[in-house]
């Protein structure tokens, strides 16, 4: 298991189709993450700056996104305001954007940082391999951490994803495609363990 | 064909729902359940004992299960048998498989909706351990039949009754606390199902603009590609 | 506790949903209640400790207040109109603040994309500008707002409609739709806005609609399909409160009854529900 100061994985590239929003959190922070039509890869605050609607019940459109109370439209990259329907004719105003954070996208994940109190920090270097299934935990990200390093898991590289509180998703990158599944499963005998340690009676 | 109907009710939609994509007319009478109790009048009761909603009037008989009314579009209007595969064994014991997680998903996904929204008595906390222990398990399939290029429920390119029964209940499951979050090839999914033609929506389920052609999915080598370029930003 | 709404009347149910003989649990502003029925249609509502709120019933609705009520009951005007259908629209419990609610009720902006087929469609998206003035006893009165409505009347006919809005008590909104082109009355409706707690709300709505053309279930029906549009908007906005304070989300032009409605909550020192500095906007 790799642990990375600042930077975490909070997607998979595959996770992100063409006109989806994938919804996640990064330590508390709400997330929208997407890709345009031209194949750059967003994550943004899950909150439009209108009135304060969750991007990620939107739509990507081309290579902005649409969201879904009065439609108006963000640019992907500079989360600009492109687009107001109520005022068709007019150009948004500059201040009206998205709160945009930093990506990277590296071994089939999409990184980024939300806090602003670290050092720079990287994303580490990951080896190449297949992108497994995204495994989210009821419990907190350091328990899960050390639940995965006591479980000495072989053929995969992890990384979990801190969301809120008391909740991680694990990640993975698997050496190879056969062993997909079989990891998948011991990830979820060791979820059903670690939710079954703090089950509410 | 006559739909006794509520707005408000998944399983209701699901029928017409289908109707739509089936291109089947369907006259519908509203049945005002809440707060107007009218599922528990003699004259509803004589039509449906069980007093549920919808129930579906076919001229030979009333069908009294949302379940059993998708069987009947499908079975009676659908010549291709692309929505229930009767002539397919694996298949078809796998869209009742579906149809019978459906089934719970009614049961507790749809009852922490109904306890949410209009005060309905159950017990919330279980009904949403036993609404994401089925969505875990439907996230799972869903995932890898993605990676093996399979976009629905049952294996196969085109979806069955089966998607249409739990789509209505995943897609409203936030309005009974139940958070879409942990699930994303659920919500993948939801996304292909709605950018389906003649896709009909109920309140509470946004519109999906269809895909242009030219915009299809970014095949893995372009998401690799794509990658590789940004990661040297 | 905020004295503003402490000290004002809430709707918190139904009469439609409390047979003779039943209880039934609700809670407003935090507090826990306990609306009984009796036999002989009475209705009494106690806190959890048992001590009476003060209520009333009153246009099919069951009134409380926690406080000393500063003001009667709102009046309803359109209920002694002769020849009205009057509908209760059926309680919807709401995971956002009552504030959200009531200025959704009175945003025009969304109409051509939540209600899209219905109340608006693309590319009919344009809200021209309309008037907002103060009442005379303070809250907002919004006129001359002129809409394309591609289903407003159930029968799948376009219309230009005519809206006008009031808000008279911070978590009470009032519109009226007439055809623009005959002046008809189409449709008066009421949102009283139950505050249960900070984050949640019961939206009670009332319908008014001249003459006998639909049926109650018929107009029950749109409703509730209108509301549930609207419902997932509402249970996705982040803050669940609404923001008052000054720039803390970003309105246009076409949100100048939003705006006028946020002053005014500010100006009158309403707390509840409602976040004052930008500072406590949670993540
Ligand atoms: S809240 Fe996003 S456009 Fe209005
Ligand atoms: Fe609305």
């Amino acid at each position: 298991m790799i642990a990375s100061i600042g930077w975490h994985p909070v997607a998979a590239s595959s996770d992100l189709p063409t006109g989806h929003v994938y919804q996640t959190q990064l330590e508390g922070q709400a997330l929208a993450v997407w890709r345009s039509a031209e194949g750059e890869v967003n994550v943004w605050e899950d909150r439009c700056p209108h009135r304060g609607v969750r991007f990620s019940i939107g739509v990507a459109v081309g290579n902005e996104l649409q969201c879904q109370y009065h439609a108006w439209r963000f640019a992907s990259g500079s989360g600009a305001c492109t687009h107001i329907p109520a005022h068709p004719t007019q150009k948004p105003a500059a201040v009206i954007r998205a709160t945009i954070f930093p990506v990277i996208e590296r071994g089939g994940l999409v990184w980024t940082r939300v806090a602003e109190d670290h050092s720079e920090g990287t994303v580490p270097l990951v080896r190449d391999g297949v992108v497994m299934r995204a495994l989210p935990v009821n419990r907190p990200a350091a328990t899960v951490e050390a639940a995965l390093l006591a479980a000495e898991l072989t053929g995969a590289t992890f990384f979990v994803q801190p969301l809120a509180e008391g909740q991680s998703v694990i990640r993975g990158i698997a050496r190879d495609e056969a062993s997909l599944r079989t990891l998948d499963s011991a990830l979820e005998r060791l979820r059903r363990q670690l939710e079954a340690d703090h089950a509410v009676i | 064909m006559l739909l006794y109907d509520n707005a408000m009710l998944p399983e209701c939609y699901a029928v017409r729902l289908l109707s739509g994509l089936l291109g089947v007319e369907l006259d519908l009478k509203t049945v005002d359940c809440y707060p107007g109790r009218q599922h528990r009048e003699e004259a509803f009761l004589a039509i449906n004992p069980l007093g549920t909603l919808p129930v579906l009037d076919t001229g030979d008989a009333f069908l009294r299960d949302w379940l059993a009314a998708l069987v009947y579009l499908a079975a009676r209007y659908d010549s291709s048998a692309r929505w229930l595969p009767t002539a397919d064994a694996g298949r078809l014991a796998a869209v009742q498989e579906w149809l019978s997680i459906a089934r719970l998903l009614q049961s507790s996904a749809g009852a922490a909706r109904l306890h949410d929204s209009i005060g309905m008595a159950t017990d919330i906390e279980r009904r949403r351990r036993e609404a994401h222990d089925l969505l875990r398990m439907t996230e799972k399939h869903l995932w890898f039949g993605e990676r093996g290029g399979d976009d629905w429920l049952v294996a196969g390119a085109e979806p069955t009754i089966a998607d249409i029964a739990l789509f209505v209940h995943v897609i409203l499951s936030e309005e009974g606390g139940i958070a879409r979050m942990p699930y994303p090839a659920v919500r993948r999914w939801t996304e292909r199902l709605r950018r389906l033609p003649n896709f009909a929506l109920m309140g509470g389920v946004f519109p999906m603009p269809a895909l242009d052609a030219s915009r299809t999915l970014l095949s893995e080598t372009e998401c690799q590609a794509a990658s590789a370029q940004s990661a040297t930003h | 506790m905020d004295p503003i709404l402490w000290n004002d009347w809430h709707v918190v149910g139904d009469t439609a949903a409390l047979l003779h003989g039943e209880t039934f649990a609700t809670a407003l502003l935090g507090v826990a209640l306990q609306i009984a029925r009796a036999e002989d249609g009475s209705v009494g509502i106690v806190q959890s400790d048992g001590v009476p709120v003060l209520c009333d019933v009153r246009y099919g609705f069951i009134w409380a207040c926690l406080g000393t009520p500063m003001q009667p009951i709102i009046d309803v005007p359109e209920l002694a109109v002769e020849d009205m259908t009057a509908v209760i629209g059926g309680a919807v419990s709401v995971h956002a603040s009552a504030g959200r609610a009531i200025e959704n009720f009175l945003d025009l902006g969304h109409l051509g994309y939540v209600h899209a087929g219905y109340l608006g469609a693309e590319p009919e998206t344009a809200v021209a500008s309309y008037n907002v003035e103060t009442l005379p006893g303070g809250g907002v009165l919004v006129t001359g707002c002129e809409v394309f409505q591609p289903n407003a009347l159930m029968d799948n006919q376009g219309v230009m409609i005519g809206y006008s809005y009031k808000v008279e008590r911070p978590l009470t909104a009032w519109f009226q739709k007439i055809l623009l082109d005959s002046g008809t009355l189409v449709t008066t409706a009421y949102l009283f806005a139950q505050p249960v707690d900070e984050d949640h709300c019961v939206a009670h709505t009332l319908l008014l609609v001249p003459g006998s053309a639909y049926s109650a279930a018929d107009i029950r029906g749109y409703q509730q399909l209108i509301f549930l549009q609207d419902k997932p908007i509402l249970e996705n906005q982040n803050p669940k409160r609404l923001p008052i304070g000054p720039r803390m989300e970003i309105p246009i032009l076409a949100d100048k009854t939003s705006i006028a409605y946020r002053r005014w909550l500010a100006q009158l020192g309403v707390t509840y529900g409602v976040v004052r500095e930008a500072a406590g906007v949670p993540a």
